[in-house]
């Protein structure tokens, strides 16, 4: 167990250091537009208004946020401060909200679309390249390489076909939004039935187009495997062909698990974009808003949550993975 | 060298990719040579379906032949099936009319049925004023389909007088090759009212630009950086390593949008979007070049050129860059992709490349998204573009897995 | 004679390649195995040694597919059976195989006692975990082999003891035959050294009733084996006891292996190293007469056309070749 405290240990720290890089790109990168950052945000932002002196307090409030008066690295431990006291500064779209609360919120839907949806994409893109690759026959040649066209698709692209198909033409799913306009956010079965019912569309786009590149990885994976000298020597002892299977797809999937993590962050990208498609009250909706409309706190507030929450789950998959992996602790003890 | 390309062009799944690849290179290629009209031309109107849309008023001018040909049922047919079923439904429960007397694919007699049995007076027993209305306004609707009641072409006289040219019959037609003015729209038009196909040959060949430069960008780096990882060690490895892994679990998606967001609209023009997303693909080359170089310095023919001693630069290109090359070349391939995947997502955010002289696939689904096109119906306005993201991304991916068999023989099935 | 374990007659199997062509890998192949004695098979790499062992297996997997001759073991022919049974009743229990580089051939992540489990269900699915883990101890201490070995992973053990651990693991059912295949030629000396050691003590605590040895390392059969073979592209060329195998080899090809050999043994020490030149015949389209003809010293005209068959004597030898004894006398002579 010592072996594994080492290691362990080693991977919290790293991630805490990036974690301190993508805090400190979150901050740095904008402010190293050119020209005067608070005035060439405060125009845009104030674009369209008319009003002298609402014009005046946006300026006021982007010098104080910004405080650009300081020196850069005052700047930074502001921020940083700031951001332990869970102060994300203040929104200038959604004025006077403050950013963590339009966060707070955005962030569940999200999580709660994404996760299931990206789990279970990887799940049956595992056991449909499982299947492909012992039983072969259509599964291979036929239905692995149509989701992998699929899997080609850019996440926004399955979302508009189902949200034009199944949405506008079929009408059987609504189009946008986490749930009835006409309902509130409270614990009912209507509610939670409204909800599910909007879950369906964003949720499938992401998961359809999960599956192809994880069956093919894990079709070649399992050949790999199937052709192991293990498996050979397994049968050789008179084993059962079902109980090698099941080594053999257990050892599959561990590359896989790894593979998880690694694609992590593009997944979470273009799931993204899919929940713009829909309206879907998640952050990919509040990022696009922020976009357009020049709320530079909002941005970032948004980007750093998201990379927040890839780190997470980066780390949470590596952690899984040592206790899986036999071969980790085994170097470990060495 | 000539064995291997032998076996390239030899793996189906390369010549597939390989094929649909090149079929869409050649149409960017000579479509516009072909096609000379300006893709940003905006020649229609909002989502104009697709279609031959030719002039009125030439067909007015032109010849006229007279056809025998019952022009009113062809009008019947496009009742639709929920209006033939109302009526179905209305003469079943009061019009007396037994079902087995209604052919509902037949509009026609479903249409003689309905105008013997339908009165507006008629005992609708159930029906609520609204419904009773509705049938009201079918039963005009079918009434004015069927009217033969004359058209007429009216010129001014020189008082400013419309004066009465000559009717229009029913059974005059004219042959669209004598009519010089049309237009025709293989996949309609856009938001702007241009040509969807045009539009769309052109934008595919500035996505396949900005993804040539971001792969190039992207791979140029990242062999770079694993070559010196790789090769160099010790230090100079321990932190390149320590960068690329950084960057490759930050999602390179955020940096993208914190880079673009913050070089301004006025800035990002096509090729800049094209460098910054090559700027934050690098790790994932830098990884593969890397893990192959180490695999290769202690080869015998590196160690035996380092005793001959030749310079490190030499080393690099001629020892160990040759056997690199099929990563790289993979790599690449696969960067491209990507690539024009990036863009067509930072288009959808707004933070695409900012241009009104070119189109990218991008920007044309962004448009398509804020008009509305899927709640409209304007299929053409989106599936093509979705489509021709899919090709290209799967045609690269294709020839990329060709040629990963190739090189890696245990990947062969 | 003793019981026979193992009885081999005119066994024929081919591998099909990718084009569909052919490759005869084991022709006409015959021998016998007492219990309690051991047989070693000697040849150049690509001979068909593997190909046999697996063969005898009875177990034919793709590409490998069996074309004629009859294997008994213990009285049981088991050329007639079908697969399904061969793998229930016969393969792991009967007769066992401990494969090239055996190192390999465990399962990274699969703890040994659960492999053991797996195996001793495969056979005899009411076995309690608790008896199963007994004999595995039991066994482990008697073969010398330490018994947290069991609770670990293969990735934990090094290449010997992995080795020593799959012949244990092989042998668990006590086989009436063991196929050896290489078992030491990808370790260190010493380890070699320990893995002989424990193939002779199962033979001799009865645990494993008859052996097969296949290496084309030729000075360890003669201090393991009681009678080594010869193969030569897929045929079995001659045959004899160990002692004249080494000192008195007849076919030119035997000779020419045990001329090969650099050994401090007295008696071999002062003979000439050879070596022979050419390359074997190309097995898809094997020749009619003798597959050694074109590398032979002493081939005249007919050894490539007239097809050879096996000379059996009555002290238990056997050699496939046109000569006669006398006729090698001479021969050999001029050396």
């Amino acid at each position: 167990m010592k072996g594994y405290k080492k290691y362990y240990f080693n991977k919290v720290i790293w991630y805490v250091l990036t974690l301190i890089v993508a805090v400190g790109l979150n901050f740095l990168l904008p402010r190293l537009m050119p020209g005067n950052p608070v005035s060439a945000i405060a125009v845009r932002a104030s674009n369209g208004m008319t009003d002298q002196t609402a014009i005046q307090k946006v300026y006021e409030e982007y010098v104080k946020t910004f405080g650009i008066n300081k020196p850069l690295y005052v700047q930074f431990l502001q921020f940083v401060k700031n951001l332990f006291r869970g102060d994300l500064g203040v929104s200038f779209t959604y004025y006077p909200r403050t950013v963590s609360d339009i966060l707070a919120k955005s962030v569940w839907w999200t999580v709660c679309l994404q996760l299931p949806a990206i789990l279970v994409g990887w799940l049956l893109g595992n056991i449909l390249g499982a299947v492909a690759a012992y039983i072969k026959g259509a599964w291979d040649k036929a239905i692995l390489p149509a989701f992998l066209f699929l899997s080609n698709m850019p996440a926004f692209g399955m979302a508009i076909l189902l949200l034009f198909f199944f949405g506008v033409y079929l009408k059987w799913f609504p189009t946008s939004l986490g749930y009835g306009y006409d309902l509130n956010p409270n614990v009912s079965l209507q509610f939670i039935g409204s909800v599910i019912y909007h879950y369906q569309l964003p949720f499938w786009s992401i998961v359809l187009i999960t599956i192809g590149g994880q069956a093919i990885g894990m079709r070649s994976m399992s050949i790999y495997e199937l052709n192991a000298d293990y498996v050979k020597y397994s049968r050789f002892l008179g084993i059962k062909d079902r109980k090698v299977v099941k080594y053999v797809f257990r050892n599959a999937m561990l590359p896989q698990i790894t593979g998880l993590a690694l694609s992590l962050g593009t997944m979470v990208g273009g799931a993204l974009v899919a929940e713009i498609i829909f309206s879907y009250p998640g952050l990919g909706t509040t990022l696009l808003a922020a976009i357009t409309g020049r709320d530079y706190p909002l941005i970032s507030g948004c980007t750093l949550i998201i990379t927040i929450m890839v780190l997470i789950a980066n780390l949470a998959v590596e952690i899984l993975y040592g206790f899986i992996d036999p071969r980790v602790k085994a170097a470990q003890e060495e | 060298m000539k064995n291997m390309i032998k076996q390239v062009f030899h793996s189906p799944k390369f010549i597939i990719g390989f094929i649909i690849f090149i079929f869409m290179l050649l149409t960017i290629i000579f479509y516009p040579l072909i096609v000379r009209a300006d893709p940003l031309n905006m020649i229609g109107g909002l989502f104009n379906k697709p279609g031959t849309y030719i002039s009125v008023k030439d067909v007015v001018q032109t010849n006229e032949y007279s056809l025998k040909i019952n022009t009113v049922s062809a009008k019947l047919n496009s009742i639709s099936e929920e209006d033939k079923k109302s009526m179905a439904d209305w003469l079943i429960r009061f019009g007396n009319v037994k079902k087995s007397e209604i052919n509902i694919n037949n509009a026609t007699s479903l249409v003689n049925l309905w105008n013997e049995n339908y009165k507006s007076t008629a005992e609708q027993t159930g029906l609520l004023a609204a419904q009773k209305q509705g049938y009201m306004r079918l039963n005009d609707k079918i009434k004015e389909l069927m009217s033969n009641a004359d058209v007429y072409i009216a010129t001014k006289d020189n008082n400013g007088e419309l004066e009465s040219k000559a009717p229009l019959d029913s059974q005059a037609f004219v042959n669209t090759n004598d009519i010089l003015n049309e237009k025709t729209f293989i996949l309609g038009t856009d938001n702007f009212g241009r040509d969807v196909l045009t539009e769309l040959v052109s934008a595919m060949g500035t996505s396949l630009k900005i993804g040539l430069v971001a792969g190039i960008t992207a791979t140029l780096i990242g062999l770079v950086l694993g070559l010196l990882s790789g090769y160099v060690g010790g230090t100079l490895d321990d932190f390149i390593m320590f960068v690329t892994n950084i960057f490759t679990v930050i999602p390179s998606f955020i940096l993208l949008v914190l880079i673009s967001f913050s070089v301004g609209q006025n800035a990002r023009g096509v090729m800049l979007t094209a460098c910054i997303i090559g700027i934050t693909s690098w790790p994932w080359t830098t990884r593969s070049v890397r893990s192959q170089v180490i695999s290769l310095r202690n080869r015998d023919h590196v160690n035996l050129s380092k005793l001959s001693g030749h310079s490190l630069p030499r080393i690099i290109s001629t020892d160990i860059l040759p056997y690199v090359a099929s990563y790289v070349v993979m790599a690449f391939i696969l960067q491209i992709s990507s690539g024009i995947l990036a863009e067509a997502q930072l288009s959808m955010l707004g933070l695409g490349p900012a241009t009104t002289k070119v189109s990218t696939l991008g920007l044309m689904m962004n448009w398509a998204m804020a008009y509305k096109a899927p709640l409209t119906g304007a299929w053409w306005a989106f599936v093509p573009v979705i489509l021709a993201i899919t090709l290209i991304s799967f045609s690269l991916n294709l020839m990329n897995t060709g040629l990963d068999q190739v090189f890696n023989p245990q990947l062969r099935d | 004679m003793g019981k026979i374990m193992l009885q081999v007659n005119n066994l024929n199997t081919k591998y099909i390649t990718r084009q569909r062509e052919g490759v005869y890998a084991v022709n006409d192949v015959s021998l016998i195995i007492e219990e309690g004695k051991s047989l070693g098979i000697a040849g150049e790499s690509g001979c068909g040694k593997s190909t046999l062992a697996l063969s005898l297996m009875g177990y034919y997997f793709s590409p490998l597919h069996y074309i004629s001759g009859d294997i008994i073991i213990d009285g049981r022919n088991i050329s007639s059976m079908k697969p399904d049974d061969v793998r229930k009743q016969v393969l792991g229990n009967e007769i066992a195989y401990i494969p090239q580089a055996a190192m390999n051939a465990l399962n990274p992540t699969q703890k040994i006692i659960s492999l053991i489990q797996d195996v001793i269900h495969a056979h005899n699915p009411k076995a309690s975990k608790k008896d199963i883990s007994d004999l595995a101890k039991e066994r482990f201490e008697l073969l010398g082999l330490p018994s947290e070995v069991l609770q670990k992973h293969s990735v934990e053990l090094s290449g010997g003891m992995k080795q020593r651990t799959v012949i244990a693991i092989s042998t668990i059912l006590s086989p009436k035959v063991l196929i050896a295949d290489e078992p030491s030629s990808a370790l260190d000396v010493s380890s070699q050294k320990m893995v002989i050691k424990m193939l002779r003590n199962l033979m001799e605590k009865g645990l494993i009733k008859s052996m097969i040895f296949i290496t084309h390392e030729l000075p360890l059969l003669y201090n393991v084996t009681n009678d080594i073979m010869v193969m030569y592209a897929g045929q079995m060329v001659e045959k004899g006891s160990a002692k004249e195998m080494v000192f008195d080899p007849r076919h030119p090809y035997s000779k020419g292996l045990m001329g090969a050999i650099i050994v401090p043994e007295a008696g071999i020490k002062n003979r000439k190293l050879t070596v022979i030149s050419g390359t074997p015949p190309n097995l898809k389209h094997p020749p009619e007469g003798c597959r050694y003809a074109q590398r032979c010293k002493f081939a005249r005209t007919e050894c490539s056309i007239q097809k050879v068959e096996e000379r059996n004597f009555s002290d238990g030898r056997m050699y496939r070749c046109l000569y006669s004894i006398e006729e090698f006398k001479e021969a050999y002579a001029y050396e």
